[in-house]
């Protein structure tokens, strides 16, 4: 049903996949995420969409394989289905005119900030993009960056790509230099928590995405809760996207790092099986024959 | 459910399974669900009641559908009224209508936004109360009478209600049910190993395949857990975790007698070594270095009369507090309706408490041509009040699309 129809390496270990999707196509916007088990049986795992084709039905996603699914998704070949796609989820990103504009992302953030940068050009502001990572080789969609930005930054932690150093090195230099007035800040927890406290000096509207825990992505499991102006809300339905400044990052540093840490813990004890040649033909075709 | 209860019996003593199983099959389209998880309220209201034991409806309406089903499903031609109606949630409450609805010639079409149809029947009830393969069975048969079932389509975001009134549809039963877990507000509540029950419950269901299935549990489950709450989610945890090998302990704030289960189920907990702790109240949870559960603090609870007039209430125990050595906690303290649809749509209407607010007689939400039933609008209840709403609501479409 959702046919896999592209498949790239864009940078170690993260691949990129354009998949048959034809109703979450025409409805997906800038923002918006994706629910996606490989296989039957497999955990949910969210993904947010990076581009979308409606004429043709087609989402793209990109993602890092680091854990049990991921690792099995990149594995998926062209042609292959993927059991279950659900979506698009969350609440869209609100786009306004607001003149100059910071998108900030680093790591696998930079593939969630790109549908925004596109948006928020479109809608007339003037995007500074300053993307980071820990070399060259990790640095991801430099190109498509560079083309939806009209300035861009580009910082690496080992200085083997423009810019030696952090992206918020270069976020506090912009920000002195320039009047901004909006920021959109995807990427590390660290990462955002700076944007955030030097944004609250000034009082810059700053918007944040996070990246939680989910397990049905529709709000059902309470996985996801994070805490906004010191309500308990769900990221899943209420987010991804939230208000920078409101955010309690301490806590929900300290809730992702244990569940990420335990897992971690836990996937390490266990054979893994399926984790980079997809399940043996032989399980797959006996557990066929047996669920019946 | 109206179910000829005196002829389905008789026909059981005559040993007509199958005319049995259709008689139930009139009424009722999850036989074998009910037979298994009903509250059975036919046997709290029997009238042997006040002589010696109700008579067991239950059980026989399990063997019945375990027992009586024919294998060939046999169709009913139907005349066919043309008009399409679109239910959103596969739960009981859905499949029940959609049943209905296909039997006075409506085609109906369910969507469902999780990947195989069932609902709660499916993603909450655990395996050992209802098993896979009785869902499928039943939900093969309904599927069998014309129903269309979408799955991986979330209405309200992959199509809003709008766009399928514009699909053609005449119209919409929102079924969503009520899978919203109530937060509790603790200190620590959002360190590692927090689980909430729908979440536990839902991450069981989903990760078992089949005889062979490559079951890896993808989540961490300390060796000590404890499950706050006293109702049949809190029940059905605890049950899943001793499944795991795990040492349980089911705290809850009333009285044994007072939980919101069935007692042949909570002896049956007890037996498979679940502890319970009554009158217990969750204070803090506590956390280690690394953010992960240490220990569930906890406050002893009691009735007392602390106004003096007469009204007994569960106060906590002064100095009570001890702290519970565990590594997983899991909270099931209830539900809310799941009424996320009112987002895409403005004109539905809520009540106070987030159920959809509906007209009693008509049960229309504030929308035209919108219905709602099942725990959506009642925000809890057993399976069989879903069963029945659905039901309901079914003739009341009917009606409305007749004019």
């Amino acid at each position: 049903m959702f046919e896999i129809l592209n498949k790239q390496l864009v940078a170690d270990n993260v691949k990129r996949l354009d998949i048959y999707a034809p109703n979450i196509s025409q409805k997906v916007r800038p923002g918006q995420f994706v629910s996606i088990a490989p296989e039957e049986g497999d955990e949910r795992i969210p993904l947010s969409v990076v581009d979308s084709d409606p004429q043709k039905g087609t989402i793209s996603i990109i993602f890092q394989e680091v854990g049990q699914t991921t690792g099995k998704l990149g594995t998926l070949p062209i042609n292959e289905c993927i059991f279950s796609i659900l979506g698009p989820l969350g609440v869209p990103s609100q786009i306004e005119r607001r003149g100059n504009v910071i998108c900030i992302a680093t790591g696998i953030g930079i593939a969630k900030v790109l549908p925004i940068c596109r948006a928020l050009r479109e809608a007339g502001n003037k995007v500074i993009g300053i993307i980071g990572a820990r070399s060259k080789k990790d640095l991801l969609l430099e190109p498509q960056m560079r083309l939806s930005c009209d300035k861009i930054h580009i910082a690496t932690e080992d200085g083997s790509h423009e810019q030696k150093g952090l992206a918020t090195d270069i976020f506090e230099k912009v920000l002195a230099d320039k009047k901004i007035h909006f920021v959109y800040a995807v990427g590390s927890v660290d990462m955002m928590k700076m944007v955030c406290a030097l944004t609250r000096k000034s009082r810059i509207k700053t918007v944040v995405q996070l990246n939680p825990i989910m397990v049905d992505c529709m709000g059902m499991c309470g996985s996801c809760r994070v805490k906004v102006a010191g309500e308990m809300v769900f990221a899943c339905t209420d987010g991804p996207e939230f208000d920078g400044h409101k955010v309690d990052f301490e806590n929900f540093k300290k809730r992702k790092k244990a569940i990420e840490e335990c897992d971690e813990c836990h996937n390490q004890k266990l054979p893994l099986r399926s984790r980079k040649k997809g399940s043996g033909i032989l399980t797959k075709l006996f557990s066929g024959f047996l669920k019946e | 459910m109206h179910i000829d209860i005196p002829a389905f019996i008789r026909l059981l003593r005559e040993g007509k399974l199958t005319a049995a199983y259709q008689k139930i099959k009139e009424k009722n389209v999850l036989p074998s669900i009910c037979g298994r998880i009903c509250t059975a309220k036919c046997e709290v209201n029997c009238v042997l009641n006040s002589e010696k034991a109700p008579i067991a409806i239950r059980a026989l309406e399990g063997y019945v559908s375990d027992f009586g089903r024919s294998k060939f499903f046999k169709k009913t031609p139907q005349d066919l009224t043309g008009k399409q109606v679109a239910i959103v949630g596969a739960g009981p409450a859905g499949l029940a209508a959609a049943a209905e609805l296909a039997r006075k010639g409506y085609r109906p079409t369910i969507f469902e936004a999780l990947n195989k149809p069932g609902g709660v029947l499916r993603y909450g009830v655990p395996d050992f109360r209802v098993s896979k393969k009785v869902l499928d069975a039943e939900i093969n048969e309904i599927q069998a009478l014309g129903i269309e079932i979408i799955t991986n389509f979330y209405v309200g975001q992959t199509a809003t209600i709008e766009d399928l009134f514009e699909r053609g549809f005449a119209a919409v039963l929102l079924t969503s049910g009520a899978g919203i877990p109530r937060l509790l507000d603790i200190p620590g509540i959002n360190c590692g190993g927090v689980y909430y029950g729908e979440e536990f419950l839902m991450r069981v269901n989903l990760m078992k395949g089949g005889i062979f299935s490559r079951y890896i549990p993808t989540f961490h489950i300390g060796n000590k857990v404890a499950v706050v709450g006293s109702g049949n989610t809190a029940l059905d945890c605890a049950r899943s975790a001793v499944r795991f090998g795990k040492d349980v302990t089911l705290i809850f704030r009333r009285t044994e007698d007072e939980m919101r289960v069935r007692s042949q189920e909570r002896e049956y907990g007890k037996e498979e070594g679940v502890t319970l702790e009554p009158l217990v109240r969750p204070v803090e949870v506590l956390a280690n270095k690394e953010n992960m559960v240490k220990g569930l603090k906890c406050i002893r609870m009691d009735y007392a009369d602390t106004k003096g007039n007469g009204r007994w209430e569960i106060m906590p125990v002064p100095h009570s507090e001890f702290i519970l050595e565990v590594d997983t906690v899991i909270i099931a303290i209830g539900h809310q309706p799941n009424s996320y649809i009112v987002k895409s749509m403005k004109e539905l209407k809520l009540n106070s408490d987030k159920t959809l607010s509906v007209d009693e007689k008509t049960l229309m939400t504030s929308s035209k041509g919108v219905f709602a039933a099942g725990n959506v609008v009642t925000s809890a209840g057993p399976v069989i009040d879903a069963i029945v709403g659905g039901k309901k609501v079914a003739q009341n479409i009917d009606e409305y699309l007749k004019g």
